[in-house]
């Protein structure tokens, strides 16, 4: 399907969405999609090369939320799935909590300045940019918890790895959207 | 994928690349090991094989020094990302517990993975 047709779906589908109460439905279906996918993926093993990354599944729910219902969608299910799972997890108020928010924040801010440049980004840049930026911020909260920039060293491996798994997910998320029907 | 999609991708991928250290390529085996944590710092020759228990923040590490290569071989934390990272031996590279705030790295060697030491 042509990049410029899911974009323009999606657009569609946005400005129908406007209505609060779709725009919260949309909001919580997407929620409970990425807190599903959050564990369904924690229960898969860890990369070998590097076991402190995830492909991060869950966030092609949020690349759908800000295609389809924009930023403050988005944000809710990114933070509301990371809460929600802090505290299942029992890891609220933790170093582990602190670095997803710090990514998850990270994250966000990243796809919505990719967003906001026009249509010369599809959903894949603007997870490619979310995913990376995403890593980036969890190891700038792990430097500051640890009270040491050692784990430093580990970013840019990590980042390069981040940034396949984000064209994976924007390239599912696209997927996604284009599979809404839009009647 | 759209072409700035593409552009934005190798730009990314070469910042990663530029970013990651040059010296990671010649790479010299580490001679000591610093293991921090809240209950203080530790230094220790890889040379000679030990166990360290470690001190974290919701329970205890142990370090293994092995075959000139350092490693967790358990520790007190919900996903044991310390301890699945492996051995590690090279002059920089770390290994750490986040949730119990302890960083195992790897120093000596040539490079000792830094570029300069002010002293």
């Amino acid at each position: 399907m042509a990049m410029g047709s899911t974009l323009a779906s999606a657009d569609a589908l946005s400005a129908r969405m406007t209505a609060p109460s779709r725009a919260v439905a949309l909001g919580a279906v997407l929620l409970a999609v990425a807190c599903v996918l959050g564990l369904i993926e924690a229960s898969l093993p860890a990369l070998p090369v590097a076991p402190w990354l995830r492909l991060g599944l869950a966030n092609i729910a949020v690349v759908v939320a800000l295609a389809v219902g924009g930023l403050r969608t988005a944000a809710a299910v990114s933070i509301g799935r990371v809460a929600i799972v802090a505290l299942a997890t029992g890891t609220l108020l933790s170093p582990a909590f602190a670095m997803s928010a710090a990514g998850a924040v990270a994250a966000l801010l990243a796809m919505a300045a990719a967003k906001s440049s026009g249509p010369r980004l599809s959903l894949v840049g603007w997870s490619a940019a979310g995913s990376v930026a995403h890593v980036l911020g969890q190891f700038a909260a792990a430097a500051l918890v640890l009270g040491t920039g050692s784990v430093l060293v580990l970013a840019p491996p990590s980042a390069l790895l981040a940034l396949v798994f984000g064209v994976v997910v924007g390239s599912l998320a696209r997927v996604a959207v284009s599979r809404i029907p839009q009647g | 994928m759209t072409r700035g999609d593409r552009l934005l991708i190798v730009a990314l991928a070469v910042a990663c690349l530029l970013a990651w250290p040059i010296a990671a390529a010649a790479r010299t085996s580490g001679e000591s090991v610093e293991v921090s944590g809240p209950a203080g710092v530790t230094v220790v020759s890889l040379s000679e094989d030990r166990v360290l228990r470690v001190t974290g923040r919701t329970g205890e590490l142990t370090v293994v020094v092995e075959r000139g290569a350092v490693r967790v071989l358990e520790a007190d934390c919900p996903d044991h990302v310390c301890v699945k990272t492996g051995a590690i031996s090279a002059s920089g590279s770390v290994v750490a517990c986040v949730p119990n705030g302890v960083v195992i790295r790897v120093g000596g060697g040539d490079g000792d993975g830094l570029d300069a030491r002010i002293r």
